[in-house]
């Protein structure tokens, strides 16, 4: 579970950070007006779902241009004019139907004088999105799943402890020992096993985000850009906490009451 | 007092009990006799409700048996001491741990489970193996450890199945020897066994059961 939310946080967060890079770049006409520009300026930042835009002359460019590609200086020394557009770059707000509202904006905009065309990646971004809602769903089932998972074999582990302890139990129940009595111990022992599991898992948490930290930190930021390595915030820790308790608890209560039950139905 | 009514009990459809109907009074002794499965144990397994019944009426003590609830079962519990013939001693605690186990359950103080458990293996003459486990003693001394748990919390009703059934003619006097004596002391008894020696060395009002029917009842009023 802990492994599983270590995951989920570092994954969010590279999604987040990829998420923010989703951007839509308007090519100017070398001779567009500057009423033109005026206009558009206007129109963009009118636009919500345009969370920033930035405008790039032809001369930023081209600087720009330049000092990516330092190395290939034979080239661009035989360059003797700058044949890169103006543009405006534009990051659009994250939402449920994003690449919709970009194509529209994309429509709006190209149809605008002075603009020679509009770029935004759009298989990208629609592979990115659909890629987006697949995480999130794959995420939830898992945790689902691993929860559920964790509930049997807490319950199963109790099971097992309570069929050890048979002829006890059925000694308690035959004394008049109180349901509360019986089942105290065993859901204290389901609750320890969450703890344990909890603190167990957290502590192997912390070693892998230690060790990933340290030996691959530098060389991931470069594969994958955003990529953090993050650990666990106070709150998910007392989540994890918590939900593990919650977890023993419940596994050991099934299983109590299923044995409990095949007594009392006689 | 221990009160039935037309009780009837069937497991799948077969009957194991039909139309059952006495009353033991308040400090009785009564043995339910009758061969294997003529229904004894079933009879006993309802007066402390290990097992629920079709169709009749049981109160003990003024509790109707059938109505308790599951998390009310201890309430009748409580008032009754079970025997059984394989005696149901814990294997991995000593004989004193055995009979202190049955107060540590009702909530006894533990300087009172020290000295009532001392008293209830006095009782049985086994207090000088209060230490041993209880494969260590004889199948006699078993049933008395069994007896001295069943009698510590000091029940008003005591309920005995087959408690001899595993015992030699001698040993198995001597263990309703402990039973009469509990009664003497104000507890009902109610003693199911097979084997007539003891039937006729107790002399107590029997119940007689055959095929889950009561055939004969020097009872009971």
């Amino acid at each position: 579970m802990g492994l599983f939310l270590f995951i989920f946080i570092n994954l969010n967060s590279l999604l987040s950070a990829w998420d923010q890079r989703v951007q839509l770049v308007v090519y100017l006409n070398d001779g567009i007006s500057a009423d033109d520009r005026k206009r558009l300026d206007q129109l963009i930042s009118r636009k919500i779902e345009v969370v920033s835009f930035e405008f790039i002359s032809r001369k930023q460019a081209w600087a720009k241009f330049e000092s990516s590609f330092s190395k290939e200086s034979d080239l661009l020394e035989k360059l003797d004019f700058n044949p890169l557009p103006a543009s405006y770059n534009l990051k659009i707000r994250s939402s449920t139907d994003r690449l919709a509202e970009i194509r529209q904006l994309s429509d709006i905009l190209v149809s605008q004088a002075g603009v020679e065309s509009v770029e935004y990646g759009e298989k990208w971004i629609g592979r990115f999105e659909t890629f987006m809602i697949f995480m999130k769903v794959f995420l939830m089932a898992l945790a689902s799943l691993i929860s559920l998972g964790a509930v049997l074999i807490i319950s199963n582990t109790i099971k097992l402890s309570v069929f050890s302890r048979k002829d006890e139990i059925e000694l308690m129940l035959l004394i008049g020992a109180t349901p509360g009595s019986i089942k105290a111990p065993y859901l204290l022992e389901g609750m320890f096993q969450g703890l344990l599991g909890a603190l167990v898992s957290i502590s192997l948490v912390k070693l892998v985000q230690v060790y990933l930290k340290y030996q691959f930190q530098g060389s991931f930021e470069t594969l994958i850009r955003g990529m953090e390595f993050q650990f666990l915030s106070q709150t998910y820790i007392v989540t994890i906490f918590i939900t593990s308790i919650f977890i023993g608890l419940m596994g050991s209560y099934i299983s109590l009451q299923q044995f409990l039950n095949s007594y009392y139905k006689k | 007092m221990i009160q039935l009514y037309n009780v009837f009990k069937s497991y799948q459809g077969n009957p194991a009990l039909t139309d059952i109907s006495f009353i033991v009074r308040r400090g009785g002794f009564v043995f339910v006799a009758g061969p294997s499965g003529a229904g004894k144990s079933t009879l006993l397994k309802i007066l402390f409700r290990w097992e629920s019944y079709d169709r009749g009426q049981v109160l003990v003590n003024g509790i109707n048996v059938g109505k308790l609830k599951p998390n009310k079962l201890h309430l009748l519990r409580r008032h009754i001491g079970v025997v059984f013939q394989d005696y149901k001693l814990l294997a991995g605690k000593t004989i004193f741990e055995n009979v202190a186990f049955a107060q540590e359950i009702v909530g006894t103080s533990k300087k009172a489970i020290r000295f009532q458990t001392w008293e209830a293996l006095k009782n049985v003459g086994l207090s000088h193996k209060k230490d041993a486990y209880p494969l260590q003693l004889s199948g006699g001394e078993q049933q008395r450890v069994a007896i001295a748990r069943a009698l510590v919390n000091s029940p008003e009703i005591l309920l005995a199945d087959e408690p001899t059934g595993n015992l030699d003619p001698e040993i198995s006097f001597e263990i309703l020897k402990l039973f009469e004596q509990a009664n003497r002391k104000g507890m009902t008894v109610i003693f199911a066994t097979h084997n007539q020696d003891i039937l006729h060395r107790g002399d107590h009002p029997t119940v007689s059961l055959k095929r889950g029917k009561v055939v004969d009842s020097r009872v009971l009023s």
